[in-house]
């Protein structure tokens, strides 16, 4: 037997948490402008720091940390910057925010076919039941709509138990922490989802960068959102 | 052990205020500025440095049916307690001896709480003004726990003049209070033991010579809806609800990365 010395491949780590990005020379399509990227990344850090803050106040064990109130401090301060940053989004660029919100609402048959061929898609990576997906697929925007919803829910029911409190009924307050609670639940349970399928899934391995350099192999834009890819490459 | 209550006579009370006095004096709550409202209930409300506090009320708008009504108002030590119910960080926790005690350490300053309670009770404001992030921590009468665990009375109970005030094991205060009221059914027909049954028992029982509602206490109080459903429901939903989701992407991830290997392979 004759043995071959090879050196190990190296991978960078994150390469090999995320897979791998674009390589040179590839073909790309720009997915996500950078306004969109930071905006992104600013609202998942905000996200973390009030989810964590948030947490806190619900279990027990680690409650000391939240004493003083300083927990709760942070959490508003990530809040406002949440708020804040999508808010500054939407005025500077009013055209793409309005059309990211509306493409929440376009649901059209292939999105009943992609609901239907998803357990077998995700699960055994089954494609040929796939219908073509557009821009955002069905699930993205099931994400994109829980986002929307969920999040308008948190800031009314957060500025309520805010800058409300002793002024509303205490049954107002009591309903507003009960639905703050309600939004937490469906964004974490979804986010949850959201940061698997775009970081983890086995299907997706690479996708993540797309967040980070905005650029999407062409390959995976045709194969994942045709109808998107088609508009793009006939422009 | 046995549960420990205060039973409060109203009928006894003559609004002395020493047992406000005492409480101040005991647990080390200092002093309120106030000014005259032209009466000689003060200071006007419950605070976070005033945990106890005595309840004038006026009836009778002619000098012959004149009457003058003194409740007391602190914590009511609630067997079924809003405040335990909603608190997140269980800070609020009914101790041993019935009554609800807390610890301030674990209080984040929420303020569930304040707002939970149907007596209107407890207070922000607590164990120093957190004047950055403007939280402040809960506060409210605590039975004197620590009298009480050392064989002494409450301080209210200890200097109430009158007899109005008596404290012991909840079970003996209960059939005393049933022996006034029945006593004093003759001349009050509305007499009525408040505490008895409301909320499955509080640890403060009232004698009283009339309904609850003209002493300006809830006839009928209650945990609220968004408490009970929030605690006991939706939390244990939403632990459930994460851990599904985060057990189903776990099994995803096997098998997907399975059988996509086999179909690439394949392919």
């Amino acid at each position: 037997m004759e043995t071959v010395e090879r050196k190990p491949k190296s991978t960078p780590i994150l390469h090999y948490i995320f897979g791998a990005p674009p390589v040179p020379g590839e073909d790309v399509v720009e997915r996500y402008s950078r306004p969109v990227r930071i905006l992104h990344w600013v609202n998942a850090v905000a996200w973390i720091v009030l989810f964590i803050t948030g947490l806190l106040f619900f279990v027990p064990q680690f409650s000391g940390a939240a004493v003083g109130g300083w927990s709760g401090l942070f959490h508003r301060i990530a809040a406002v910057v949440m708020v804040g940053w999508a808010a500054l989004y939407f005025v500077t660029s009013p055209r793409s925010a309005l059309s990211a919100v509306r493409e929440a609402f376009k649901w059209g048959r292939d999105d009943i076919g992609w609901l239907q061929a998803a357990p077998s898609y995700y699960m055994l990576g089954g494609e040929d039941t796939m219908p073509p997906q557009d821009h955002m697929n069905t699930g993205q925007k099931l994400w994109w709509l829980t986002v929307l919803g969920a999040g308008a829910l948190m800031i009314l029911t957060g500025a309520l138990m805010w800058f409300f409190k002793g002024i509303i009924p205490s049954g107002a307050f009591m309903w507003s922490a009960f639905f703050h609670d309600v939004g937490f639940i469906a964004l974490l349970t979804f986010g949850l989802v959201h940061v698997y399928l775009s970081a983890f899934h086995p299907k997706m391995r690479g996708i993540f960068w797309s967040m980070w350099g905005g650029k999407v192999s062409a390959k995976y834009a045709e194969s994942h959102h045709k109808k998107w890819y088609d508009k793009v490459t006939k422009e | 052990m046995a549960d420990k209550a205060i039973l409060y006579d109203a009928t006894k009370c003559t609004a002395c205020r020493g047992c406000q006095v005492a409480c101040k004096q005991w647990n080390d709550l200092p002093g309120e500025l106030t000014t005259n409202r032209g009466t000689y209930e003060n200071p006007p409300d419950l605070s976070a440095n005033t945990w106890l506090k005595m309840r004038f009320t006026e009836i009778g708008d002619t000098p012959e049916n004149l009457r003058w009504l003194f409740a007391r108002r602190a914590c009511m030590h609630c067997t079924d307690a809003a405040c335990v119910e909603v608190c997140p960080t269980k800070a609020l926790y009914h101790h041993e001896l019935g009554f609800v005690a807390y610890k301030r350490e674990l209080c984040t300053g929420c303020g569930y709480c304040v707002e939970a309670c149907p007596f209107d009770v407890p207070r922000s404001g607590g164990g120093g003004a957190g004047t950055v992030h403007g939280v402040r921590t809960m506060s409210k009468c605590i039975l004197c726990e620590d009298r009480i665990t050392n064989g002494e009375e409450p301080a209210c109970v200890k200097t109430c003049p009158t007899g109005a005030l008596t404290y012991g094991d909840r079970s003996d205060l209960l059939a005393d209070g049933q022996a006034r009221v029945a006593s004093l059914k003759s001349t009050y027909p509305n007499a009525y033991l408040y505490g008895e049954k409301e909320l499955n028992g509080l640890h403060v029982l009232y004698v009283l010579d009339d309904t609850p509602e003209v002493y300006g206490l809830p006839a009928n109080p209650q945990i609220p809806v968004a408490a009970t459903v929030w605690q006991d429901v939706l939390q244990p939903v939403g632990w459930g609800l994460a851990g599904l989701v985060a057990l189903g992407l776990g099994l995803n991830y096997v098998i997907a990365r399975r059988k996509i290997k086999i179909n690439s392979e394949e392919e």
